[in-house]
């Protein structure tokens, strides 16, 4: 279960940009210590589309905050570029699952909104966030404030705003789990198309498999509770990518390995004997495929 | 928001009403127009009825002077009025620009500080209970019968909702938007600033409200217990000789006084609007 993939190993990787070590994670409560993150390790080399897959509760949140130097981790610990995270820094970019817009900000300002609280200077950047609300297909709603923008549209906004100060890299939380399903699927394009021309490292956590599979270069499937890394996957597909990929036999093995890990990492040791013998099935067939 | 923020405290609430009904924005022109017509329709009949009991009941005038006596009282004496209508009106201002700066001072202080949150916030709503106007005279005793000691009591009456409102306000900031500040390393002045005070300002106009109306109870009330002037003092000296008249007049130039205040309160929260609604504008 807890065997990392040697995918990843596979993967001739230079110095990884993010490097987490060991990490450990437990909240202080005043009943008992919860152990949210059990041990994670896991590499993301520049430019590289990591997800952090699995279910609710399962710890991959409190991993990003702790990437983003939001939370402390309890043990081991997190390298950017060869020096430790211990606090926010302003070369990484985070988008929450809500948009989190000033209400009373329109489009434009909220785009600018790091620019300020950076104290860069608003000018120089307004071309700028221009171009990306335009890039995200805004243009027209640069003056609109937050009540009047769709929640894909405040989510696209939030996309803007974190990469104004043109961070290295950008690390999203469920970003698309609000928004409905349609909506969904056009963020993934969208987003698709960004990384295309601003090329970023992202680390992305979800709870879909399909957004993961979709969107990333590797998966890294988190599990058990308290979790570790139950899976490193490299995503077997050429960018850029189209829904057409969806609709393949590969696509369609890769999101079953990754539920059968899932399925796998949160099932007590009771579990029947038919899900283990999927799993290897899974695995088998997935192992094909590459 | 505003409304419901005085109708909780039932203080100040007839001024509050009134504006806020008359003021239903982004209805066409009928519903303003109704909104407008049905208060003034009501007020003409009550006004009326007062006028026809007066004269068909032949009520004294010291008993009850009536509306049209009194109209013609504030005509032919426009200039005592006036006279003492200004250091009521000055008065009640200061000590509004007073406690809403001394609400917001305490409300930042119980907001940043654990120790001030635990140890005065309980102190001040404990403090509230008290029925302050049983000081006022005590005030007198402590500041001399000059016009500090006034408004030192209308701030000491007013300041308290601006307190609650405020602090009410910077509790209320999204939590989401506070971490995406930390994420963008700001510092706490650079939140307060640009998420913290912006966000709370339809509480603290709303605290502000009730302050305003606040404040000028309390500079009656000085004036009803000592002053040379100011139409407290007016209604006082008019009451102790029966002049009704003198004292209805005193009474409608205050009505006049606190909406004048009141207006310019709402006008600055129409100006902050423009800035920090989340409406387009």
């Amino acid at each position: 279960m807890l065997a990392i993939n040697s995918d990843a190993e596979a993967t001739a990787v230079p110095a990884p940009l993010v490097s987490v070590r060991n990490v450990q994670k437990t909240y202080f409560t005043r009943q008992a210590p919860v152990q949210a993150v059990a041990s994670a390790s896991l590499d993301v080399a520049r430019g590289e589309f990591v997800s952090l897959l699995g279910p609710s509760g399962c710890g991959k949140s409190t991993l990003l905050m702790m990437i983003a130097g939001l939370e402390q981790p309890t043990g081991g610990s997190i390298l950017l570029g060869g020096t430790e995270i211990s606090k926010p820094r302003r070369d990484i970019g985070v988008i929450f699952q809500d948009a989190t817009l000033l209400p009373w900000k329109s489009a434009l300002d909220n785009v600018l909104f790091p620019v300020r609280i950076l104290k860069l200077p608003i000018e120089a950047y307004r071309r700028r966030a221009l171009e990306l609300l335009n890039m995200v297909g805004l243009s027209g709603f640069e003056h609109k404030k937050p009540s009047q923008l769709s929640g894909g549209m405040r989510q696209r906004v939030s996309i803007c705003r974190a990469l104004i100060h043109d961070p290295d890299i950008l690390l999203m939380d469920e970003p698309f789990s609000a928004l409905d399903a349609i909506t969904r699927d056009q963020m993934n394009v969208a987003l698709s198309e960004i990384l295309e021309t601003y090329k970023k490292t992202v680390v992305f956590v979800t709870h879909s498999i399909r957004e993961a599979a979709f969107l990333s270069d590797r998966v890294v499937v988190m599990g058990g509770r308290p979790s570790t890394v139950a899976l490193d996957m490299k995503m077997p597909f050429q960018r850029p990518r189209l829904f057409d990929i969806e609709e393949t036999s590969e696509f369609a093995m890769v999101c079953r390995k990754l539920r059968l890990t899932i399925e796998e990492a949160h099932q007590g040791p009771l579990s029947g004997q038919t899900s283990a013998n999927e799993t290897r099935a899974g695995e088998t067939r997935a192992g094909t495929i590459e | 928001m505003t409304s419901t923020g005085l109708a909780s405290t039932g203080i100040g609430t007839e001024t509050g009403a009134i504006i806020a009904t008359a003021a239903p924005q982004n209805d066409d022109g009928l519903t303003n127009l109704r909104g407008i017509a049905l208060p003034l329709g009501l007020a003409a009949i009550v006004l009326l009825g007062w006028q026809l009991a007066v004269t068909l009941g032949h009520i004294s005038p010291v008993i009850l002077p009536s509306p049209i006596s009194i109209t013609r009282y504030i005509i032919a004496h426009y200039d005592i009025l006036l006279m003492h209508a200004v250091p009521t009106t000055l008065e009640s201002a200061a000590a509004f620009v007073l406690a809403t700066l001394l609400g917001i001072a305490l409300a930042i202080l119980i907001t940043y500080s654990r120790l001030a949150r635990e140890a005065l916030y309980p102190n001040l709503v404990f403090f509230q209970l008290i029925p302050k106007i049983a000081l006022a005279p005590l005030f007198i005793i402590w500041l001399g019968i000059g016009s500090q000691s006034r408004i030192t009591f209308a701030v000491f009456i007013a300041f308290f909702p601006v307190v609650i409102a405020t602090t009410a306000g910077f509790a209320n900031v999204d939590k989401g938007m506070l971490r995406l500040c930390r994420a963008l390393t700001a510092s706490e002045w650079q939140i307060f600033t640009s998420v913290r005070f912006p966000a709370a300002l339809p509480h603290i106009f709303s605290g502000m409200k009730i302050a305003v109306t606040l404040a000028i109870i309390g500079v009656i009330i000085g004036e009803f217990i000592t002053a040379q002037a100011g139409l407290g003092y007016l209604i006082i000296f008019a009451t102790a000789r029966a002049d009704t008249e003198i004292s209805m007049a005193a009474i409608v130039v205050l009505c006049v006084c606190g909406l004048l205040l009141y207006g310019l309160v709402a006008l600055g929260e129409s100006i902050a609007n423009r800035f920090y609604s989340a409406d387009n504008s």
